[in-house]
């Protein structure tokens, strides 16, 4: 403490209702692009590589097998090749969007930083765009003292950013989102991908803080039942800059209870932050492994400008 | 050396202090911090936390140091140091020593009843108090310090006269003013018979000085003037000197005017003088030359003013040579020679002086021409190249402009401004002389007639060119410039005679000598003050000096009369030797302040 000691900087605000419309307008025109997460339902989005028998964009030939749709002969081909060919099309299916939020204890702390906050916000946001793509949207709740709260397949219906419309639906339920209890994230990853067989795409919302071995576990799962996985990162400023929040103290663990006596001095501080970057490296690799793909948004920024900023750089986010 | 605070109440703020450890206890109270996970705080080495509750680190100890920084300057501290005394009183006396102060009155001069009165105020001192005296006559003089020997201040009063010179009492009280505001509690006492609102100072400027007016009579004849007028080389006859006596009183006097002539008497004339009335007195064809002392008799309250001294030069006749190859010049002096009686004019072309330069006259002109002379000589129109009168072009149409009127070659001479020149001669003011008559024309001014003295022998150069018009009506003030310096010329061997008014510097022509009683000289060439009125030798010149001063000689006053200061001045607090020390103290507080936020910055790992 300093009788000339600066000012601090505070949380993030967390997503007013009322502001809902005007924060999602903000991201009109965005889609997601998620790969290798194609769906049983028609939709608008084209996977190519995997034809099919109907559809607008041609995209192969195949040799007419019975039952084919003589209406797909390419008779062209007939004349000129003396074989039947039918048309193959590209597929265009929905991609059900899993967006799985963690709200495990450790979400709330540091209590300045908003983390859970700042992970609605992004899911909310994340949602918002799935579903102006036309695409589904499933938001888990990976809770901590308790099974996930899962809602229904949302698909795109109502005006967006209204409270009756879809995304108005998930940002009521995200609001009810608290954090609580200790979270073994790899295992609620596992027993997601065991729960939803069907592919989609994963995007999970968390501070990872947790050991990576744990977390590729959980997204080796979802990668081999074919999750498209996106590791979101929501990291405290006070995580990066512990300083900020306390010198000395016994620090304790808001999901198992441990405590661990520590005072800030300077090579402490060295210490903890090449711990940090190790372990920040440690999820990139695991990301990398795993072929998902990993992005981190610091508290301290806005999730706005994380979205069509750092999301976009990384190819989870587009233009139409 | 003491210390000592003023404000003991601002001993409350070392409340402050207990704040501030128990702020620091809290800040090190063992919190307990909520951390997301500690897998990675794990791998750092704990830091058991000390069991005490109190360990002040270095910023505390910088903040306890500014806590108490702040709460000893809201002390007020003082340092005072040992060797304070009680504050003394302060009293500067200014006397008026001029010559009105000789007044006789109540069988006692008036500076007599002043002196008495400022020797009542040291009296009235306690021990330890200080005293300084000051003199006001024509300059202002300290005759003594700050000093708290009242008996020294006793001695230097008692040694005080007051002189034969005019008041200027304003400088004296300026001083005595400033000494006042450099010193807090100094009292002014003023002694003199002129009232208050006669010093130029402000009344407000004098609200703190005690005034004292000593002074009622207005009984004084007095000399008020004295003019002698002789011809240049004319007889004794023909010399008149005017004396102006007044009646300063506002009754009337009789009086007796007693002239001599270096101790021969001259003259004696009775004189009866209205209130407030003045009358010229001429005398007349003096037997010989010398010091006329002149004495009115009269018993009245100012006798200073009843003498008075003039000088009537010897009365040499005209004894010049005359250079020139003109012969309207030459004929012009041979008739002015033939005028003055007793005069001897030679007239020579300059052909005939190359020849064989002719010397044993008192004094040379050469017309045209500047050879050196080892007579006093007057070079009139000198060449462009002459080295004695340097000098440049002919100017046309030029007038005389200015004079030095106190010269004694120039002397008494009025109408020069109305000399008019048709052809001059521009002359320099070389080392050796000064200019003293100035001409100007279309183009500027320049020295129409320099005068000074050259290897031990007088010497002037005129610009004008002398014509045949010198002996007649046109030429007349050119006539009396040239025979005013024909006659300084010609004095050169005479006795040194200055004249002057006491109190009034005065420049002197003779060389710098050792200043005699009563008379204050200064300076190369000297400028001579009197002080007394009388005759004073300086060396073997003479210095006469008269008091002709009205102010002085006016000396009815309105009878004793007292201001007393409107305003005292601040009693001196016991504050002396007393430095507070606060803003010390706030100074460290804001060092500190600096300290304090550098010892966070560094303790802060960020």
């Amino acid at each position: 403490m300093s009788l000339l000691r600066g000012r601090v900087a505070s949380p993030p605000p967390a997503l007013a209702e009322s502001s809902l419309a005007t924060t999602l307008s903000s991201f009109r025109g965005l889609v997601l692009r998620v790969r290798g997460a194609m769906g049983d339902r028609l939709g608008e989005r084209r996977f190519p590589g995997r034809p099919q028998p109907a559809g607008i964009e041609l995209e192969s030939h195949a040799s007419y097998a019975p039952g084919d749709d003589l209406r797909h002969l390419d008779w062209n081909a007939v004349g000129r090749l003396d074989a039947l060919l039918v048309r193959r099309f590209t597929a265009e299916r929905e991609v059900l969007v899993h967006l799985l939020v963690d709200c495990s204890a450790s979400m709330a702390v540091p209590v300045r930083d908003g983390k859970l906050a700042a992970a609605r916000e992004l899911a909310l946001a994340l949602a918002s765009i799935a579903l102006a793509g036309n695409d589904a949207v499933r938001v888990t709740l990976l809770r901590g003292d308790a099974a996930p709260h899962e809602t229904p397949v949302h698909r795109h219906g109502g005006r967006q950013g209204q409270p009756g419309s879809s995304a108005g639906r998930l940002a009521e339920m995200l609001g009810s989102a608290e954090a609580r209890g200790a979270l073994d994230l790899g295992a609620a990853l596992e027993d997601h991908a065991r729960r939803h067989p069907r592919p989609g795409a994963a995007l999970v919302i968390s501070d990872f803080m947790t050991d990576p071995t744990d977390l590729e576990r959980g997204v080796l799962a979802l990668r081999s039942r074919g999750y498209g996985v996106v590791l979101l990162h929501v990291i405290g400023a006070g995580e990066l800059e512990p300083a900020r929040e306390f010198r000395h103290g016994v620090l304790r663990d808001v999901e198992s209870g441990g405590t661990h006596p520590i005072a800030l001095t300077r090579s402490a501080l060295e210490r903890y932050g090449a711990l940090l970057a190790g372990h920040l490296a440690a999820l990139e690799a695991v990301a990398t492994r795993a072929e998902a793909t990993y992005a981190r948004m610091s508290t301290a920024s806005n999730v706005g400008e994380f979205v069509t900023g750092e999301l976009g750089r990384v190819g989870v986010v587009r233009r139409r | 050396m003491t210390f000592g605070i003023l404000d003991p109440a601002g001993a409350l703020g070392l409340a402050a202090v207990a704040v501030l450890v128990a702020l620091h206890l809290y800040d090190r109270r063992r919190r307990v911090i909520p951390v997301a996970t500690l897998f990675l705080w794990k791998r750092i080495p704990a830091s058991p936390l000390d069991r005490r509750r109190f360990r002040p680190d270095l910023l505390f100890l910088a903040q306890l140091l500014l806590l108490l920084a702040l709460v000893g300057g809201s002390l007020r501290p003082y340092v005072q140091r040992a060797a304070a005394r009680a504050p003394a009183g302060h009293l500067v006396l200014v006397l008026d020593v001029s010559a009105s102060m000789q007044v006789r009155e109540a069988g006692e001069t008036r500076f007599d009843t002043a002196r008495g009165r400022a020797r009542a105020l040291v009296e009235a001192l306690a021990a330890g108090d200080d005293a300084m005296l000051v003199t006001a006559a024509d300059r202002t003089h300290v005759v003594l310090g700050w000093t708290a020997d009242h008996d020294r201040v006793r001695e230097r009063l008692d040694a005080l006269a007051p002189l034969d010179t005019p008041t200027r009492l304003g400088p004296a009280l300026e001083l005595a003013l400033g000494e006042a505001r450099a010193t807090p509690g100094t009292r002014v006492a003023v002694f003199t018979d002129l009232p208050r609102d006669a010093t130029g100072i402000p009344a407000d400027g004098l609200a703190a000085v005690d005034w004292v007016q000593i002074g009622r009579t207005d009984d004084n004849l007095a000399i008020a003037g004295v003019v002698v007028d002789q011809p240049p080389f004319g007889p004794l006859a023909d010399v008149a000197v005017t004396v102006l006596v007044k009646n300063y009183g506002h009754t009337s006097r009789s009086a007796v005017l007693e002239a001599s002539v270096e101790g021969e008497p001259w003259m004696r004339r009775p004189l009866v003088l209205g209130g407030r009335a003045s009358e010229p007195v001429l005398l007349t064809g003096p037997r010989r030359s010398g010091v006329v002392a002149l004495r009115l008799v009269a018993d009245d309250a100012l006798p200073v003013d009843n003498r008075a001294l003039a000088w009537i030069a010897p009365a040499d006749p005209l004894d010049l040579l005359v250079v020139t190859d003109s012969r309207e010049v030459g004929a012009a002096f041979e008739q002015i020679g033939r005028a003055i009686e007793g005069g001897r004019v030679e007239v020579v072309n300059r052909a005939r002086y190359q020849e064989e330069p002719l010397a044993g006259r008192r004094a040379a002109v050469f017309d045209g021409f500047a050879p050196p002379s080892a007579m006093n000589a007057l070079y009139v129109a000198p060449p462009s190249d002459s080295r004695i009168c340097p000098g440049g072009g002919i100017a046309d149409r030029a007038a005389v402009v200015d004079w030095e009127v106190d010269h004694p070659a120039v002397g008494g001479l009025q109408g020069l401004q109305g000399l008019g020149l048709a052809r001059v001669r521009r002359l320099a003011t070389p080392a050796w002389g000064a200019s003293v008559v100035l001409a100007a024309a279309r183009d500027g001014d320049f020295p129409l007639l320099v005068l000074g003295e050259v290897g031990g022998r007088r010497v002037a150069c005129l610009g004008a060119t002398l014509g045949p018009s010198l002996a007649s009506s046109d030429g007349l003030p050119l006539l009396l410039l040239t025979l005013g310096t024909l006659r300084w010329l010609s004095g050169y061997d005479e006795a040194r005679v200055l004249t002057v008014e006491t109190g009034v510097p005065t420049a002197a022509d003779f060389p710098a000598v050792v200043p005699a009683v009563g008379l204050r000289v200064a300076g190369d060439p000297p400028v001579v003050v009197a002080e007394r009125a009388g005759l004073h030798r300086l060396g073997d010149a003479i210095v006469l000096a008269n008091l002709f001063d009205d102010r002085e000689s006016d000396v009815g006053r309105e009878g004793d009369r007292t201001w007393p200061a409107s305003t005292r001045p601040p009693v001196p607090s016991d504050t002396a030797g007393r430095h507070e020390v606060d803003w010390w103290l706030y100074l460290a507080a804001a060092a500190l302040l600096g300290l304090e936020w550098v010892v966070w910055l560094r303790r802060e790992p960020a």
